[in-house]
């Protein structure tokens, strides 16, 4: 056979293409399978949470429960969820703020502890924080001992026996929800009252917010409340480029929100 | 044997008690569910640990068991949704002032008590520019959600010298 050298050079370099392309890439993606790949509903049973920032008036009923609940030290300042406060004033500038968790509440228009005039408020909002319960828990990752894990239904916790209080994971929480519980001495977090909603009641923060800005339930069941947002509303999460796949939405966040 | 081979044994030795020590200190109940060792590598008995632990909120039903009158009050107005636990639960135990020992008859935690201060009203109804302006009634719908200067609103007297708490209404003598 007589193969001239461009010849040979084509026909390899289709020989290499033909063997490193898997058939699967010259599928044509319809839109609906790209979105499912983006964000599949897990088939799973899975809790998750919705907060809706626009109803949410910031009086800490949510924080003050949950300590009392959870038996987190009343008057420390760690807090499984808490309360932040965004304002921006006409001139732009953006306070952010969350006095003590906002335990107590926020009963002034004082951001960062100083009092302005309402007429120097652009625009705020409250934005209740609480674990994001991740698909991929970057706390979990680095837990030295195998002290902190994923239970099936997709709440992180902490075993309060094995923890050695190293405190990786607490700085390897991109959202700043795992803190050292003063008392056991290990690190804690929220657990979507894990106690309470294995026995079908709802979290206390759930329970005691009276303007319904939280709800928690099985991301699978349609039945649940959180099911029917997610599925009809525009929802976000918080820092989405850390890839951890929060699973606590939110309705009504804003850029100044981070 | 070769004086070589003495480290061979020593490695191997190490490794034998590296074992033996493994399955002596880790507990018998560690394991990795559904095969996951990245995310779910963790003692089983942990799990039931955060389900035994105690239910302290009981909500406005467990309240209204005895408190009949003031649960119909409290259904019939626009506190309805208030938990009882969010103004009556006291996080100084000091405060504990209910006549009966709920925990004694029902193994209740919370202290309960009563907290008469403006600071309590103010978590929810102070006016602030960025406090959402409506509320959302499970009977009427959106509604206007009303909020007072607390500067302005009859500064340093008691809101429950006027109100009712509980119908979030007004004490009959001052009507
Ligand atoms: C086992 C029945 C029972 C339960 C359950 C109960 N209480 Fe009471 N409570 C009483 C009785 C009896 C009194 C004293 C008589 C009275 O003032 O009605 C009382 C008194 C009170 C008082 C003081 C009233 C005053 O005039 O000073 C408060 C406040 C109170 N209860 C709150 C609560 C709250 C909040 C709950 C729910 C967590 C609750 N109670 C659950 C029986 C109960
Ligand atoms: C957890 C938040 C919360 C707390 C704390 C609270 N309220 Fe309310 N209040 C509400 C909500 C929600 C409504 C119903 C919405 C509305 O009518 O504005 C309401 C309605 C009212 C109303 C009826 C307004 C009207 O004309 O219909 C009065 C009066 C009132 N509250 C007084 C008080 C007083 C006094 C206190 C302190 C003892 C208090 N509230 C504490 C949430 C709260
Ligand atoms: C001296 C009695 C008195 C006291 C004390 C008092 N109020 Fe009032 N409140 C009234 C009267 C009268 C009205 C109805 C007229 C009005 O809107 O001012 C009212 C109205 C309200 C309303 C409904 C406002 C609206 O827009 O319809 C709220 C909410 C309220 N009060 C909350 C409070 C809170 C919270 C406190 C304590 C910080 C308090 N009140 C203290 C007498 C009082």
């Amino acid at each position: 056979m007589n193969l001239s050298r461009r010849e040979l050079l084509k026909m390899g370099l289709v020989a290499v293409c033909g063997t490193v392309i898997p058939l699967s890439a010259l599928e044509i993606l319809t839109p609906e399978a790209a979105a499912s790949l983006i964000h599949p509903f897990s088939k799973k049973k899975r809790w998750a949470f919705v907060v809706d920032t626009t109803k949410c008036v910031g009086c800490g009923m949510c924080a003050k429960a949950c300590k009392l609940e959870n038996e987190v030290p009343f008057d420390t300042e760690v807090q499984r969820t808490w309360i932040e406060r965004y304002v921006q004033l006409k001139d732009g500038k953006v306070i952010i703020d969350s006095p003590q968790g906002a335990r107590y509440g926020y009963t002034k228009n004082d951001p960062q502890g100083k009092e302005i005039k309402d007429s120097e408020v652009a625009k705020g909002l409250f934005v209740p924080k609480l674990c994001n319960q991740c698909e991929k828990p970057s706390c979990v990752q680095v837990c030295p001992v195998g002290a902190t894990y994923k239970t099936e239904d997709g709440v992180v916790l902490v075993d309060r026996g094995w923890c050695i209080g190293c405190g990786y994971c607490i700085t390897n929480c991109p959202y700043f929800a795992r803190f050292f519980h003063p008392i056991t001495n290990t690190a804690d977090k929220c657990t979507f009252c894990y106690h309470r909603i294995t026995k079908g009641l709802n979290t206390a923060c759930v329970d005691s917010c009276a303007f319904g800005a939280r709800k928690c339930g099985l991301i699978n069941d349609p039945e649940s409340e959180v099911f029917k947002i997610l599925s009809t509303e525009r929802v976000s999460v918080l820092k989405p480029e850390y890839g951890n796949e929060p699973h606590v939405f939110y309705i009504g966040l804003d850029h100044i929100v981070r | 044997m070769s004086h070589a081979w003495r480290p061979v044994f020593v490695v191997l030795a190490a490794i034998v008690f590296f074992l033996v020590a493994r399955v002596i200190l880790v507990p018998s109940d560690f394991s990795a569910k559904n095969g996951d060792y990245k995310y779910q590598w963790h003692r089983l008995s942990s799990e039931q640990y955060w389900k035994d632990f105690p239910v302290k909120h009981k909500g406005m039903e467990f309240c209204g068991m005895c408190h009949v009158p003031i649960l119909e009050k409290l259904k019939g107005g626009g506190h309805q949704n208030v938990q009882c636990e969010n103004c009556h639960a006291m996080f100084n135990p000091e405060k504990k002032s209910h006549p009966i020992d709920l925990k004694e008859i029902s193994g209740y935690l919370l202290n309960i008590g009563t907290d008469r201060s403006r600071e309590l009203c103010k978590r929810c109804h102070a006016e602030l520019p960025y406090r959402p302006s409506t509320y959302t009634d499970p009977k009427k719908g959106t509604v206007k959600f009303k909020m007072i200067d607390p500067d302005k609103h009859n500064p340093s007297m008691e809101c429950a010298m006027c109100h009712d708490v509980h119908s979030a209404g007004f004490k009959t003598a001052a009507k």
